[in-house]
């Protein structure tokens, strides 16, 4: 099973009392609040953290992007895997992702991420998205137009790699009436495809359909195990059989020298379960984002809340993984065979996790859980 | 297309707003006694077909230009209330001649000079309701329309037209930045009709319409939000009637 690491860039500088007094963190709380000085640092902080991720033998480096919101400052998924892409050697970059429904202008995109492939030696895996419902209000995108933006901002990228220009775009969403990018991915015919999922069975088809990695989000086990099974359903209606490789899984987890660290580490994730998702439902699915099918299951993939349980209920639920790295790589091999996953992105950094324990970590990850894991 | 028809007289077309079609309420059974009442459900709410394909409110008013020409309801007055009113607002200026006399209530479609259309997609239904009335103990028909909590039928319904609404209106939100520059060709006599407390659409679109259309007046009624043919049905149904019958003027 492969390693990812992976870190949302956040922006924990304010006090929680200010924090708590505004119904949500994302798109309400005043920009008033960002730290320009710590966030200078926290940028170069966390690029040496990713860049140590790689030196240590992860196998991949996830990126993600968010806008309106401190939980992640990472406003540019390209624009970070182009700065990896030039001072790491060796990890693949997976940018997990690219919020494509929000997206006016796929042609460019489609450059962007080939120059990163290009700069990189290849190393891009371009993970594409619909995003959580804050972004849809960031951008002023029409929320009922989702799911077929999203659907053809994919097809004009993957057309601007793999057709010879020029030629035209005239969809419904997106027109451009002269495409010939001249930038074009070093990966032929272009950079393997990934697909995150929390709750729409619809999307977890089309990634069967076309053979994309799909990777569940902070799920239950069981809620994974269907979506999985959707996704089955999308590689079994063109014939294509389904392996570890195709399928990922996403939780929160660090280490550290003793079992006491690593779980006061692990407790800066629920800062990112509870008060960074709190806020009015309409923030996080306006009107028309989701289909009824996804939205009922929507309900079924979150019969609690994260922001309702214990960091204990989400250690003991796997949300959260915290312990020696012999614990860690023990819990990280129960995930695989619960998921039969080949690929596990760990949340690696949160909130005011410092700067000496998530190094920490990703060394004691890299001599000891790497090794043991890879096997799996 | 889901069609409440009845009542005697001139036709009337009745375009409900962004909560959906309220049906055969009080406000439109008075104006049945004088006008033969057609209210359709629009696109894509209610138990309407859907309408995927719509992108706008000028979609919309095309759509009720061909519907009344389908319907062979000859040349009607025109009412409309909140994304209705902007809906006939559209009309009128597409097609002037297609219809008699105009009514818009607290319709959307400009850009208030001054404050902002509330952003009703922030808010819950809940939320919506408590903002849209200005006091609901004034309302007659609060029990038969608000006081039962809904059915799973209603609440997709709800559904169905909160989304419709956003199709039509998201961005430019609730509004078509050059519907202004189209209103002096309405010479229709029009009726502007706010409520004084409406806090989604402010007052000062009904000055700016009554401003544009060259033969509007605009009556605001006190202690009214946003739904007068919710809260004040009498006094609504008599200011309409008597300005569809002509009787408002010297």
């Amino acid at each position: 099973m492969k390693l990812y690491y992976f870190s949302e860039m956040p922006h924990h500088e304010f006090p929680d009392a200010e924090g708590d007094k505004y119904s949500s963190l994302r798109l309400e709380l005043p920009n008033r609040f960002f730290d320009r000085e710590k966030a200078a640092a926290n940028y170069r902080r966390y690029l040496t953290e990713y860049e140590l991720a790689d030196r240590v033998g992860f196998d991949g480096l996830m990126i993600n992007e968010h806008h309106s919101t401190p939980s992640c400052v990472n406003v540019g998924a390209n624009m970070t895997a182009a700065i990896l892409a030039r001072t790491t050697q060796r990890a693949k970059l997976l940018i997990l992702g690219n919020i494509l429904p929000i997206e006016d202008n796929p042609v460019r995109m489609a450059e962007q991420i080939a120059m990163a492939d290009l700069i990189s030696g290849g190393r891009v895996l371009s993970g594409f998205v619909r995003g959580v419902g804050v972004e849809t209000w960031w951008a002023n995108t029409n929320p009922v137009h989702n799911r077929e933006r999203f659907e053809e901002c994919h097809d004009l990228i993957l057309k601007c790699w793999t057709t010879p220009g020029p030629f035209r775009w005239e969809g419904r969403h997106y027109h451009f009436r002269h495409v010939n990018p001249w930038c074009l991915p070093l990966q032929k015919p272009h950079p393997p495809v990934w697909v995150p999922g929390t709750a729409s069975p619809e999307t977890a088809v089309w990634a069967g359909r076309l053979g994309y990695t799909y990777v569940p989000f902070l799920v239950p086990f069981d809620i994974a195990r269907e979506l999985f099974d959707f996704y089955r359903q999308g590689a079994a209606e063109v014939g294509r059989t389904v392996t570890p490789d195709d399928l990922g899984f996403l939780i929160c987890a660090v280490t550290a020298d003793t079992r006491a660290r690593a779980l006061e580490a692990g407790r800066h994730f629920v800062w990112r379960m509870g008060p960074t998702l709190r806020g009015p439902a309409e923030y996080f699915s306006p009107p028309g984002m989701r289909s009824r099918a996804g939205a009922q299951f929507a309900l079924k993939a979150r019969p609690r809340s994260l922001a309702t349980m214990s960091y204990e209920e989400l250690v003991a639920e796997h949300f959260i993984i915290a312990g020696t790295p012999d614990e860690v790589a023990d819990r990280f091999a129960h995930v695989q065979r619960q998921l039969g996953v080949g690929h596990l992105l760990l949340e690696a950094q949160e909130s005011r996790m410092d700067h000496p324990t998530t190094m920490r970590s990703i060394e004691l990850m890299g001599a000891k859980v790497i090794p043991s894991v890879a096997a799996l | 297309m889901h069609t409440w028809v009845g009542g005697q007289g001139a036709p009337l077309l009745v375009l409900h707003g962004a909560g959906g079609n309220r049906g055969w309420t009080r406000a439109l059974a008075a104006l049945a006694e004088d006008y033969t009442i057609w209210a359709p459900t629009h696109p894509g709410f209610g138990t309407s077909g859907d309408a995927e394909w719509m992108e706008g409110i000028d979609d919309l008013a095309r759509f009720y230009l061909w519907f009344i020409d389908v319907a062979g309801i000859g040349r009607p007055h025109l009412l409309g209330h909140s994304i209705g009113g902007w809906t006939a607002a559209e009309m009128a200026v597409m097609s002037p001649g297609a219809i008699d006399r105009l009514v818009l209530v607290a319709p959307v479609g400009l850009k208030p000079e001054a404050g902002e259309i509330r952003d009703v997609f922030y808010y819950t239904p809940l939320q919506l309701r408590e903002l849209t009335v200005h006091d609901p103990a004034t309302i007659p028909e609060w029990e038969e329309l608000f006081a039962r909590p809904p059915t799973p039928a209603e609440q997709e319904i709800a559904v169905r037209n909160r989304e419709m609404t956003a199709r039509l209106t998201w961005k430019p939100y609730m509004h078509n930045p050059r519907l202004a520059h189209f209103l002096p060709r309405v010479s229709n006599p029009t009726l502007i009709a706010w409520g004084r407390e409406d806090r989604i659409v402010p007052v000062v679109c009904g000055e700016q319409y009554r401003r544009l259309l060259p033969n509007a007046t605009l009556t605001v009624l006190d202690r009214c939000g946003h739904l007068p043919p919710i809260e004040q049905p009498d006094a609504y149904a008599r200011l309409v009637r008597d300005f569809l019958t002509g009787t408002d003027r010297p």
